[in-house]
């Protein structure tokens, strides 16, 4: 009754329309379903003894059989949290088009269509448009290839990739080529990394990322300029996939702009002294990459390298006319996975990332090298699931470490605990957190 | 004692004579006869697990399940289409006919929205928390022919069945630990030829679990088990595993053992 109730409001074709309207509204809820979960979760800060956030989360997902063997699936999200310290107040939201935009419900409530697609085949074509995530890439924790939709760093990468991956409207399809599977990806939706305000938790602050102005020097900021044009400023991109003597393999190729802005910078002479202006902007990059995985006795090797032709970097020479260096970027990353324990998975990965250029004053090493730690284990027939993991940035000596253990306490109720800790320098992307240290506890119910 | 040997001797010819039945098969002929029975060329089935704890705490999840054999191997998918947490989840399996060459396995994971190549060497673990390992679920109603030494016992009657105890040794302790199993002891149903009782060792000799096979009828000319209830004696956990909507008629499209349908979700 419920199914038949929530789905009242969707259209139908004629053929629906011209029986009786209960029976309509049967055959309707008997090609539905409705699922969801319900997540509440308390994070707590270890540095200030103040609450973060505590936070309900709501997500719907009504999947819908159409006619011609067409599948519907629509997924929403309210988030209502109680202290509004990771957003305050209304946050702008320029970075997202109009069509990808939250609906805020005052400082502490928003809700997102989070996807809303239609998948289908043509032949042996598969197809999915509408809103969607759609994901790149071999690596966990960190992100080489998975770039196709850009992220919400709301909680700077704390949630699970599917929470703070931004879905996009995208015209996905899958081709079979024989041994080969041809994916072709057309995203008319100029939207990027959502990126914290100046006064939220985890906003930006390592020199790393943010260039700062000498001492005393006053600084404006321009209004950001955002590509808003959804055909010319549309992204692509395709996925050639394979397997060879044993290795799944992929090619990967995407013409998009980049989702991190780019910070012009100019330096005005006034006559109480010097101005600096910063004008963010997004610029066009291609990336070229490739995946690699396969499994050798207890030991799974994966990898991905991507190569990305001009991307900009900003630099504090002052003598740079706009303050951004145009360089090429290498990154690659090489997973190893053992699985020598009984019902345990321990995992470490390499990072590396590698610049064309430079110059002096570029506020951002040639070279980055990070590594990740993952152990996991389940016990009483995965009832608890234990898991520690860290990634450490060797370059700065910063990184984070995460523990947290959930435990299923009856069918579709688990509750959960864990614990974030950031260390290490403050000019390290991750040091930066260094006082965001918090105690997370929770439970999630399936719906 | 010259006498009696003669008069032995006498007898077994007077038994063959009147067509009594032949010795009871090798073990090994049981393990050939067990695995060369029709499990169908394809099958699809929903697969619902009920997981039970010491307390009594019950927990399910439901699957649907698609398996194809052909010329190269044997290749077999599970998406779960419950409990919310673990929806969308999907395995696939492929059992290379090749002797000798490993298994590949691809985990998709909905929270990470990405398929993951994963390890084939975690036989004896358990198989999404249940108390059957991931070979017993692979095997289904057949077994491992190879990994074990083969001696039939004698023979017995479960569920009114007329049966052979088989016995099954791993062949060395390598086997043994991959499997997580020191000896077996099957109930083998000897007219279809399928497995009605499993009794396990760990291999330090403990007893582990035992395996009940029931409600075995004929699908689509078929015989079918649709029910497997194993126990486990050192937890107390125990696993109902019942299947329904068995069809080994309707045609399973290959595409459907790819990473694409992975993604995709149960069709």
């Amino acid at each position: 009754m419920l199914r038949a109730a929530l789905c009242a409001g969707v259209a139908w074709p004629a053929a629906a329309a011209a029986q009786a309207p209960g029976s309509a509204l049967a055959e309707l809820a008997s090609r539905a379903e409705l699922v969801g979960t319900a997540r509440v979760e308390w994070a707590f800060g270890l540095s200030d003894a103040e609450s973060q956030k505590l936070e309900l989360v709501l997500e719907p997902e009504l999947e819908l059989e159409l006619p011609a063997g067409l599948d519907l699936t629509a997924v929403g999200r309210l988030r209502a949290d109680a202290f509004d310290e990771l957003e305050p107040g209304a946050p702008t939201q320029h970075e997202r088009s109009v069509i990808s935009r939250r609906a805020l419900v005052g400082d502490r409530v928003d809700l997102e269509l989070r996807e809303l697609y239609v998948e289908g085949e043509v032949g042996r074509a598969l197809f999915t448009l509408g809103k969607q995530q759609i994901v790149w890439g071999r690596a966990d924790g960190l992100k080489v290839l998975d770039v196709v939709n850009p992220q919400d760093f709301r909680e700077f990468i704390l949630p699970d990739f599917d929470e703070s991956r931004i879905p996009l409207w995208a015209v996905n399809t899958e081709v079979p080529l024989g041994e080969f599977a041809l994916q072709l990806v057309w995203l008319p939706d100029p939207t990027f990394h959502d990126l914290p305000e100046e006064d939220a938790l985890f906003a930006f602050t390592s020199p790393e990322l943010i260039p700062s102005a000498p001492p005393g020097v006053p600084v404006t900021q321009r209004s950001v300029d955002r590509p808003r044009e959804f055909i010319r400023d549309s992204d692509a991109g395709a996925r050639l996939s394979t397997s060879l003597g044993g290795f799944d393999l992929t090619l990967n190729y995407l013409w998009h702009y980049d989702d991190e802005p780019v910070l012009f910078r100019e330096i005005l002479a006034e006559p109480t002294g010097p101005r600096v202006v910063v004008a963010p902007g997004y610029e066009r990059t291609q990336l070229v990459g490739a995946t690699f995985a396969n499994a050798f006795g207890e030991l799974t090797v994966r990898g991905e390298l991507g190569f990305s032709i001009d991307r900009f970097f900003p630099t504090e020479d002052p003598a740079d006319p706009d303050g951004v260096v145009r360089a090429n970027e290498l990154d690659w990353v090489l997973g190893l996975d053992w699985y020598g324990l009984r019902e345990t998975l321990l995992s470490v990965q390499l990072f590396q990332t590698r610049l064309s250029r430079d110059p002096a004053g570029m506020i951002r090493d040639e070279f980055a090298t990070n590594v990740t730690f993952l152990a996991r284990r389940e016990f009483r027939n995965d009832r608890v699931a234990a898991q520690l993991a860290c990634i450490h940035g060797v370059d700065h000596g910063d990184g984070l470490a995460r523990a947290r253990v959930g435990f299923e306490l009856r069918e579709g109720l688990e509750l959960f605990a864990g614990l974030d800790v950031f260390y290490g320098s403050e000019r390290g992307v991750f040091g930066e957190f260094d006082h965001n240290d918090r105690l997370v506890v929770g439970f999630e119910i399936g719906l | 004692m010259r006498r009696l040997a003669a008069l032995l001797a006498a007898a077994a010819l007077a038994a063959a004579a009147r067509g009594e039945p032949a010795p009871r098969p090798e073990g090994v002929e049981v393990a050939r006869r067990i695995n060369a029975r029709d499990e169908g060329r394809h099958v699809s089935r929903t697969a619902r697990w009920e997981l039970v704890d010491r307390q009594g705490g019950r927990r399910t999840r439901e699957t649907r399940v698609f398996r194809k054999t052909d010329a190269a191997g044997k290749r077999s998918v599970l998406f779960f289409l419950a409990p919310q947490n673990l929806r969308d989840t999907a395995f696939l399996t492929v059992d290379f006919a090749e002797p000798g060459r490993e298994d590949d396995q691809w985990l998709y994971l909905p929270a990470a929205r990405k398929v993951r190549r994963v390890s084939a060497t975690d036989r004896g673990e358990s198989f999404l928390g249940s108390d059957l390992s991931y070979e017993d679920v692979k095997l289904e109603t057949q077994v491992g022919l190879g990994d074990y030494r083969w001696t039939t016992l004698g023979e017995e009657e479960v569920d009114g069945r007329a049966c052979l105890a088989v016995e099954a040794v791993p062949v060395d302790e390598k086997t043994a630990r991959e499997l997580g199993y020191g000896r077996v002891l099957l109930s083998v149903d000897a007219e279809l030829w399928m497995v009605r009782r499993a009794e396990y060792w760990d291999p330090g000799g403990r007893p582990l679990k035992t395996a009940h096979l029931t409600d075995i009828r004929l699908v689509d000319g078929i015989w079918t088990v649709h029910r497997v209830e194993v126990a486990n004696a050192v937890t107390g956990h125990r696993t109902i595993l019942s299947f329904h909507d068995v069809d080994y008629a309707s045609p399973i499209d290959d595409d459907l053992f790819t990473e694409r349908a992975l993604v995709r979700g149960v069709p």
